[in-house]
């Protein structure tokens, strides 16, 4: 019986291991892929490199021209992902509380119809939103991205604190107005640090949502000075000769930023999203 | 109840900003495009004209159009096939409690945090026949001894890109019916197999309308992300070889910014638009499991 149950989990890690493995091990080939020479990139495919190099590294960051300037376009998009993250966070938060503490509207339909918004394709949305900000001067500018970025993931933020803040007991809310807190302090003090795994979550999701939207950026960004990452990674392979030694460096560097801010909150991002499902 | 009068319209106050955001960037651009479509718009927006209905009647006379809806259906639910069973097979199995399960659900995420574009331009380098890692896979293990150009042939392409896909979203979609697994108890399953049950009628009794609000969930929200595709598409084949994955948000974005034609492009927009509310009220209404 033991010992069955020993090998029960040894093949239990096995597939999980062989599963890691069929799923991440592109990721792993352009990692080692982006340190080999030219020559071995346009070979026939060796999966480790014979000669090791950074060269790629060094023409994508010293070799720059103003339109192709890879920190710059990292620069900028950790800029519009850092702001959406933050807009989408503080509208979220408010909305999220004022739906869950309104006793006559539906909450259940209210929350359901932020959801529903996305049955719309934002293609749909592109042309006009194109007119309007070209009008009101929000064309390529980092503002109108952000605008359109958080009000992209907004609804969906909204829609998973609701459930958070739905299980915070309205008790704790009411004794500490007793206690003569006002609603802000309340909201602050009380509400938020309970919600925290949401809040967290609410800000990764937006933040790696701006991280690599692409269709926006290529209509509203026309300056190569004010191109985000996707945007600016893209437009290497729009040329005539495609360098794919500097592409894929570039892939690695596009990476990194989200992989570093991801990880340490992954604990309370899965929790959060699932949470947020599960009550629905 | 003054009290309580005064904490209503706070909480009416409170969701202006969601209200605001929602108006301007969904609510009035669905308007405005159901506007455009009876207008013929020259670029640069100076002059536009009434013409009625000619913009319907020119996309649907269009061969392109068919297919790109067809290319539409076509990549939705082949992507939904793929992306509701392969992560519930990949959930039922990782839904057990080993040492380091925490750390492999959070590297798990790294295809879906990824953005499209590094996944469409790496795997196009990928894919390449001569000197792409799959052709050579292929070749070494004996499947395949021709290569294959995965992006440029018409019977290739599209799986490809479905299969794509489909990785990305699939970590996304296996943490969530995970997480929705790990919410049965163990019990309901003991108790079952005492009760003779076979390890199919476990899940079809038991696992299965337990997970059914999570896969209605994780459904929608990849029936919305695939209709959208625009990036991974458009950065790999451009719609293309030919018209052959041309799915209609590769039409509408080639229609009004490669050809200039907006209001045709909003003309098709607003058949999107109907044919997805359509679905969506279906979905909502029909689909949504009862507790």
């Amino acid at each position: 019986m033991y010992r069955s149950k020993g090998l029960k989990k040894i093949v239990t890690i096995l597939i999980v291991v062989i599963t890691l493995i069929l799923i991440l091990w592109p990721f792993f080939y352009i990692f080692v892929s982006s340190f080999k020479p030219l020559r071995e990139i346009m070979a026939r495919a060796k999966f480790f490199p014979k000669n090791l190099t950074i060269r790629n590294y060094r023409t994508l960051i010293i070799a720059r021209t103003p339109v192709r300037n890879f920190p710059r376009i990292l620069y900028n998009t950790l800029v519009v992902s850092s702001l959406t993250a933050a807009l989408s966070i503080v509208i979220s938060c408010i909305s999220a509380y004022g739906i869950s503490h309104n006793r006559r509207l539906m909450r259940g339909m209210v929350s359901r119809l932020m959801l529903f918004i996305y049955v719309f394709p934002t293609i749909i949305l592109l042309i006009p939103i194109y007119k309007m900000f070209t009008m009101i001067g929000l064309y390529n500018s980092f503002l109108g991205l952000i605008i359109i970025y958080t009000a992209l993931v907004a609804p969906f933020c909204t829609w998973l604190l609701v459930s958070f803040f739905e299980t915070i007991p309205r008790e704790l809310e009411e004794s500490a107005q007793i206690d003569g807190a006002s609603g802000i302090t309340t909201f602050i003090r009380i509400i938020l640090p309970l919600a925290s795994p949401g809040i967290i979550t609410v800000g990764a999701y937006s933040f790696i949502t701006a991280w690599g939207e692409y269709m926006f950026a290529l209509v509203m960004i026309s300056e190569s000075i004010k191109k985000t990452a996707a945007l600016g990674l893209a437009t290497f392979t729009a040329e005539q000769y495609i360098e794919w030694g500097p592409l894929l460096a570039g892939s690695i560097l596009i990476i990194i930023p989200v992989f570093i801010l991801f990880l340490p909150v992954s604990k309370f991002f899965i929790k959060g999203f699932t949470a947020g499902a599960i009550k629905g | 109840m003054r009290l309580y009068v005064r904490k209503e319209r706070t909480s009416y106050i409170l969701m202006i900003p969601i209200l605001l955001l929602i108006i301007v960037i969904f609510a009035y651009p669905v308007i405005r495009t159901f506007i455009l479509s009876f207008f013929k718009i020259s670029f640069g927006a100076s002059e536009t004209r009434y013409v009625g209905l000619a913009n319907f009647k020119n996309i649907i006379r269009n061969q392109t159009y068919w297919q790109a809806l067809t290319n539409s259906l076509y990549w939705t639910f082949g992507n939904l096939l793929v992306q509701l069973s392969i992560p519930l097979f990949i959930a039922i199995l990782l839904n057990k409690r080993i040492r380091g399960i925490n750390f492999v659900r959070a590297i798990i995420m790294i295809p879906w945090i990824v953005p499209a574009v590094t996944i469409a331009v790496c795997m196009r380098w990928m894919l390449l026949p001569k000197i792409g890692i799959i052709n050579e896979m292929l070749d070494s293990m004996n499947i395949m001894k021709k290569q294959i150009h995965f992006l440029g042939h018409r019977f290739t392409v599209m799986p490809t890109l479905i299969l794509l896909n489909s990785w990305k979203f699939l970590p996304f979609g296996t943490l969530m019916i995970l997480a929705a697994l790990q919410t049965i108890p163990a019990e309901t399953y003991e108790a079952a197999e005492v009760d003779g049950a076979s390890g199919f009628q476990k899940f079809r009794y038991i696992t299965l309308p337990l997970v059914g609000s999570m896969i209605w969930f994780v459904g929608f929200l990849a029936f919305s992300w695939n209709f959208n595709t625009f990036d991974l598409i458009w950065l790999t084949t451009q719609g293309g070889p030919g018209t052959r994955t041309q799915t209609l948000s590769i039409l509408i974005y080639r229609t009004a910014f490669k050809t200039f034609r907006l209001g045709e492009a909003s003309a098709i927009s607003v058949t999107v638009a109907i044919l997805l509310i359509i679905i969506g009220v279906f979905y909502f209404k029909y689909l949504t499991p009862k507790e």
